[in-house]
């Protein structure tokens, strides 16, 4: 268990550091010369390019360079945004929370419907359910969630009208307390749902031949034979083992949710850090979308290793 | 052949609908009405109006021949950007597993390493910063893939290099390299290749999440970005958006189809127990 800890928590912190130098390699390969923007257009002095570097500390060998910028993005500093003036982490901190609400809240409703929904179908195996469920989750994993969302909109706004689309809250009501928070629930209705609809068909696939698997191994067999109850045995002992896979795709679920969630916040205009991508592409505003990058990098990291490490002790026979 | 393709229904379905995709795409001009790129005086008209099956845009193109003209970009993509990813996850997995030991450990953890990165904001953060073509699309989305594909040979040339046939050419002689590509490749690429199917579907979703985000190649007509200006006429004008998604939708159901019934095909001890 220490050796496997051990192991991952180091994979943890290589994927971490690489994400460190992609980053830093994007910046330097990227197309643009910063010195050039600092000095203007028009003048072209070389001795005060070489001030500059100097200040800057450009003319250094790449790893020195790369050392002192992974010194300053450990301190937290990840650059001044060039459209706002301000320091990214500032702004991206002020844009989490709404984005770690979607992500959380969807990820939950999705494990929770998605394995119920897989877990139907194997107990109905070749029934319409199975058939309707199998043929749905299919239809979903096809769909681009951002159009998705927008269809989603059409049904729910322009035809039937009984749901928000835009936004966290009201703008013209200012609520306090619990209507406050209702507001922003019927406002989480639509991109919430979206996601869930994305996601439901990664739990069912799992869920559904991981009951299916379980459901063939010989000791479930031996217990039939015992003549204990098809209940019984289901709960006791098909639902725990079959539950288990589970806990892995959450993780991987949730990192998709950290990036695939700018999608459907651009269709919803939430009011999270997929907002801040865009209108940093819209801009070219690089040092923000960097930073993006890797708060996002890094935070998937922390979800995987924190999944696989509750993936062990949940379970004693993984090992790799 | 044709037994195994007809009582595998997903495969099945599969071939027929790629081959329903290459007749859209190679027979585009004729089947679309009018050139996609001409703005004709018919602006935002709706289903059926002068003649325009499924209506027309702001800039009065026949939104019906956009979508046609679109199967040739998103299969376009799919395919070279799936190459790309296929061609590199088989050699590097490919050493990896055949070569073994130290190699293998290094690029097993790279290979870990890479699946944790977030791919999709990685392949936003490429494009936006060194511009937006449809090719470095491809090509982006192709070189940040591969490791799904690495894993699988990797898997393969572990169990291959094991057997007789491989050990037999090493008495003989023939150099590592040799081996590598004449022997472990070749014998271990299926389930690459089905694996490569499924990822032209992620191939295509990536290039329409691309363009809804404003990162598309303004020059080509793609499903993604005709979904990107059709949000601004959702209420107005609901076609623009709805029926390019759905083209994405069969085209990536299409896909998946395929990759499945190729893993049933070419993995028989998969194909039980395993769901949907």
């Amino acid at each position: 268990m220490k050796r496997y800890l051990f192991k991952r928590l180091l994979t943890g912190l290589l994927t971490i550091v690489i994400a460190f130098v992609i980053n830093f390699l994007i910046i330097n390969l990227a197309p643009g010369d910063p010195i050039k923007t600092l000095m203007g257009k028009e003048s072209d002095d070389p001795v005060l390019r070489a001030a500059l570097e100097e200040k800057y500390g450009l003319n250094k060998p790449l790893h020195i360079q790369f050392f002192s910028y992974l010194k300053t993005a450990m301190r937290g500093d990840l650059g001044i945004s060039i459209i706002y003036n301000r320091p990214v982490a500032d702004m991206i901190a002020e844009k989490l929370p709404a984005t770690i609400l979607l992500v959380l809240t969807s990820g939950v409703l999705s494990l929770i419907i998605g394995t119920a929904m897989g877990i139907v179908a194997a107990r109905k195996e070749g029934t319409f359910i199975d058939v309707l469920f199998s043929g749905f989750s299919y239809i979903l994993n096809s769909m681009p969630s951002f159009w998705l969302g927008l269809m989603l909109i059409i049904i729910f706004s322009t035809v039937l009208n009984i749901l928000p689309t835009y936004g966290m809250t009201d703008a013209r009501a200012s609520y306090t307390g619990m209507a406050y928070v209702l507001d922003v629930i019927k406002h989480m209705i639509l991109p919430v749902g979206t996601l869930v609809l994305i996601e439901i068909p990664m739990y069912y696939r799992i869920a559904k031949s991981s009951v299916l698997q379980v459901t063939n191994e010989d000791y479930i067999l031996t217990l039939r034979a015992t003549g204990m109850s098809e209940k019984k045995i289901f709960n006791k002992y098909i639902f725990r083992n079959a539950i288990l896979p589970t806990v892995t795709i959450f993780g991987i679920s949730l990192a998709y949710l950290i990036t695939g969630v700018s999608l459907i916040e651009t269709v919803f205009a939430w009011p999270g850090t997929g907002r801040l991508v865009l209108t940093a592409i819209n801009q070219r505003d690089y040092p923000t979308l960097i930073g993006i990058y890797l708060i996002m990098s890094v935070s998937i990291a922390v979800v995987m290793i924190v999944v696989d490490i509750v993936y062990a002790i949940l379970d004693p026979r993984i090992r790799y | 052949m044709i037994r195994t393709i007809v009582n595998d229904k997903q495969l099945l379905f599969g071939i027929l609908g790629l081959i329903f995709l290459l007749l859209v795409a190679v027979l585009a001009p004729v089947i679309a009405p009018e050139d996609p790129y001409y703005y004709g005086p018919d602006v935002l008209n709706k289903l059926g109006e002068n003649g325009h099956l499924l209506g027309t845009n702001k800039m009065g193109q026949d939104i019906f021949s956009m979508i046609i003209h679109g199967t040739r970009t998103s299969l376009k993509v799919a395919v070279i950007s799936a190459f790309i990813s296929g061609i590199l996850g088989m050699l590097i997995g490919g050493v990896a597993g055949y070569f073994g030991g130290q190699v293998d450990r290094a690029i097993s953890e790279f290979i870990n390493i890479f699946m944790m990165l977030p791919t999709f904001f990685l392949i936003l953060l490429i494009i936006a910063l060194f511009g937006n073509s449809i090719y470095n699309v491809m090509v982006v989305i192709g070189i940040t893939t591969w490791p799904s594909n690495a894993k699988l040979m990797r898997a393969q040339a572990l169990s291959l290099r094991e057997r007789t046939f491989v050990k037999a050419a090493t008495a003989m002689g023939e150099s590592r390299l040799q081996i590598l590509f004449k022997y472990i490749i070749p014998n271990g690429v299926f389930p690459v290749i089905a694996n490569t199917t499924v990822g032209m579907s992620n191939a295509i979703l990536t290039e329409a999440g691309l363009s809804f985000l404003g990162l598309g190649d303004p020059n080509i007509i793609s499903w993604g970005q005709m979904i990107y200006d059709g949000k601004a006429y959702l209420t107005s004008a609901w076609w623009i958006a709805t029926f390019a998604g759905i083209a994405i939708v069969i085209t990536v159901t299409i896909f998946y189809l395929l990759g499945d019934g190729l893993n049933h095909v070419m993995n028989p001890k998969r194909s039980k127990g395993k769901g949907v």
